[in-house]
């Protein structure tokens, strides 16, 4: 599919949003699987969350909200191209209106992130 | 699978019932994460503090809500039904062997299974060491 492009700004959608929901499935699968070790005991979710806890994982979580961010809004951009004609008529600048919100909305949780980190570990 | 643009056209392409609900599914359950998970990622990491975050008295105390418990149920159920539906939609394009795909979908399908299984188990059997 990638090797199929053309130069053109759909194509590139639907890579994204293929690439970012299966990495976001992967998250939600994993985060199931580690979250449910609460019910096991304390012991075993302080275990598992002392790991998570690391501030590496924190700036992992800020390319999930970025990747959820921009499926959610490219997912609506398809919305908008199933149900309504302007929705393709203008399909390629809402691509760019879905990447640059996505961008700042990253940038932003990855600032507030940084702080957060910061702030606990003492920076 | 469908790639129509517009509903009616999904509906004249769908090769049965099951293919155009799944297509219905796809939009009204994004829809509905939107705001479920953006909330959730708000709740968990923006407006709380770091030491507190997903912390286990955080967790437990929101858990003692039953409100709270159906709105990570649903995130999970939601989530993963429109996670395996657009996994499926990936696999129907790249695994063309029919005997392949039916092993790793049946493989796929089995492990999200217990996976939910197990969510749904420590979601709603756990008690509360506080």
């Amino acid at each position: 599919m990638i090797g199929g492009y053309r130069g053109k700004e759909g194509q590139w959608a639907f890579v994204l949003h293929r690439i970012s929901g299966l990495a976001i499935l992967l998250y939600l699968l994993l985060h199931i699987l580690s979250i449910g070790s609460i019910a096991i005991s304390r012991d075993a979710y302080e275990a598992v969350h002392a790991v998570e806890s690391h501030w590496l994982f924190s700036m992992g979580l800020v390319f999930v909200t970025a990747g959820v961010l921009y499926h959610a809004l490219n997912g609506l951009r398809i919305i908008f191209m199933d149900f309504a004609g302007w929705g393709v008529k203008i399909q390629r600048e809402l691509f760019y209106v879905v990447l640059v919100i996505s961008a700042i909305g990253g940038i932003l949780t990855g600032v507030l992130t940084l702080m957060r980190v910061l702030a606990e570990h003492g920076g | 699978m469908i790639r129509a643009k517009r509903f009616e056209d999904a509906k004249a392409q769908a090769t049965g019932n099951a293919e155009l609900f799944w297509w219905v599914f796809m939009r009204v359950s994004g829809i509905v994460l939107m705001f479920l998970v953006l909330g959730h990622i708000y709740m968990t990491f923006i407006s709380v503090p770091e030491s507190q975050s997903a912390s286990y008295e955080t967790i437990v105390t929101k858990l003692q809500q039953p409100v709270w418990k159906l709105y990570d149920w649903l995130i999970m159920v939601l989530a993963g039904l429109h996670g395996v539906n657009g996994a499926r939609y990936v696999m129907e394009d790249y695994l063309p062997n029919k005997s392949t795909r039916f092993w790793v979908k049946a493989i796929f399908y089995t492990i999200v299974g217990v996976i939910f299984v197990w969510g749904t188990i420590g979601l709603y059997t756990f008690k509360p060491e506080l």
